[in-house]
């Protein structure tokens, strides 16, 4: 999948990942890359920013630990970033009964 | 002898980063986990030690464009920092400033003849504007932190330092022209209060400190590209 098609995603796809666990940023890349079967192509380089906007929202917090012998930042979901995966979602969930009500199988679009 | 290409990667991206020493340190530090990760992992896909090191370089993607994203957010970050400067320690200041004049010399119209209008606007078009200034700091600190994920973090970090200069400029103003319009009416009042006059030296450096701060601000947010 091209990096620009998921960008305006990698919010929720962070949020997403960090559901109930605690992650530091390779370990989050990893579990992207996994659960999307080594599809989503993004530089991993673009996570770091997007998890520090996540933490200037208030929707994850972050904290220094020493995993493995190395240093290394954790970052876990808020609160608040549980209610906006939540809303994630939800919003995820409507468009994409709209646009496969338009472009699955069974929609006017698809018979003409 | 050589540094390896991680070594140059993270050198080339921490050169290319201005803002908090710590933050950018903190990336830094992130960015060397971050492919030292990689490369392990791919050590165990079986690539050679350098082949590795490369992928894991050429995956965190181009320096110049990763250093960008880092930047932009660098950039919001001092410039929240200095929002928060700005917020606390203006009106704390303004507070200090009026206390000690009026422990120390008292109301000005303890001094013979009342001030004119004039003057008397200047002087509370003064005292508002420390208080104008934080109160504006604390909303943008506020839009923020709401707008963080609406609004792209380039165009933020570069508000927070318009806002951050404006407010700076403001008071800086309120300052210089109740110190004129103090010389213009009875240049002796400037100083009467050996300690006043250290207090509003104290003031002055605060305000350059945080005009610098500012100036920095708006520095690291226009490096963006």
């Amino acid at each position: 999948m091209k990096p620009d098609a998921l960008r305006g995603h990698l919010d929720a796809l962070l949020l997403a990942t960090l559901d109930g666990k605690q992650l530091h940023g390779y370990a989050i890349i990893e579990a992207l890359q996994q659960h999307s079967g080594g599809a989503l192509d993004l530089p991993t380089g673009t996570v770091y920013p997007a998890l520090r906007r996540l933490e200037r929202a208030g929707h994850v917090t972050s904290d220094w630990s020493t995993v493995g012998g190395r240093k290394r930042r954790t970052y876990k979901l808020t609160p608040t970033g549980q209610k906006a995966l939540h809303a994630e979602r939800n919003a995820w969930r409507e468009f994409t009964t709209v646009i496969d009500g338009v472009l699955g199988g069974g929609g006017k679009w698809a018979q003409t | 002898m050589g540094t390896d290409v991680i070594d140059r990667y993270v050198t080339d991206l921490g050169s290319r980063l201005q803002g908090s020493k710590k933050q950018v340190r903190d990336l830094i530090t992130e960015t060397r986990d971050s492919l030292e990760d990689a490369t392990e992992a791919h050590l165990e896909q079986g690539l050679t030690e350098t082949e590795a090191r490369k992928k894991a370089v050429e995956e965190f993607g181009p320096v110049k464009e990763i250093a960008n994203e880092y930047q932009a957010e660098l950039a919001v970050a001092y410039g929240t920092r200095t929002l928060i400067w700005l917020a606390i320690i203006l009106p704390l200041m303004h507070m200090a400033w009026e206390y000690g004049r009026m422990l120390l010399i008292g109301p000005w119209q303890d001094f013979g003849t009342p001030p004119p209008s004039w003057y008397l606007f200047i002087a509370k078009a003064n005292d508002l504007t420390s208080g104008v200034a934080s109160g504006v700091a604390l909303v943008a600190l506020v839009l923020g932190r709401i707008l963080a994920r609406k609004y792209d973090t380039k165009l933020l970090a570069k508000l927070a330092a318009a806002i951050a200069l404006l407010a700076v400029g403001v008071v800086l103003l309120g300052n210089v022209a109740i110190l004129v319009a103090t010389a213009h009416l009875d240049v002796s009042r400037l100083m009467q209060s050996l300690p006043m006059s250290i207090a509003s030296l104290i003031s002055w450096t605060v305000i350059i400190r945080l005009g610098l701060l500012a100036r920095r601000c708006l520095s690291c947010a226009t490096i963006v590209g």
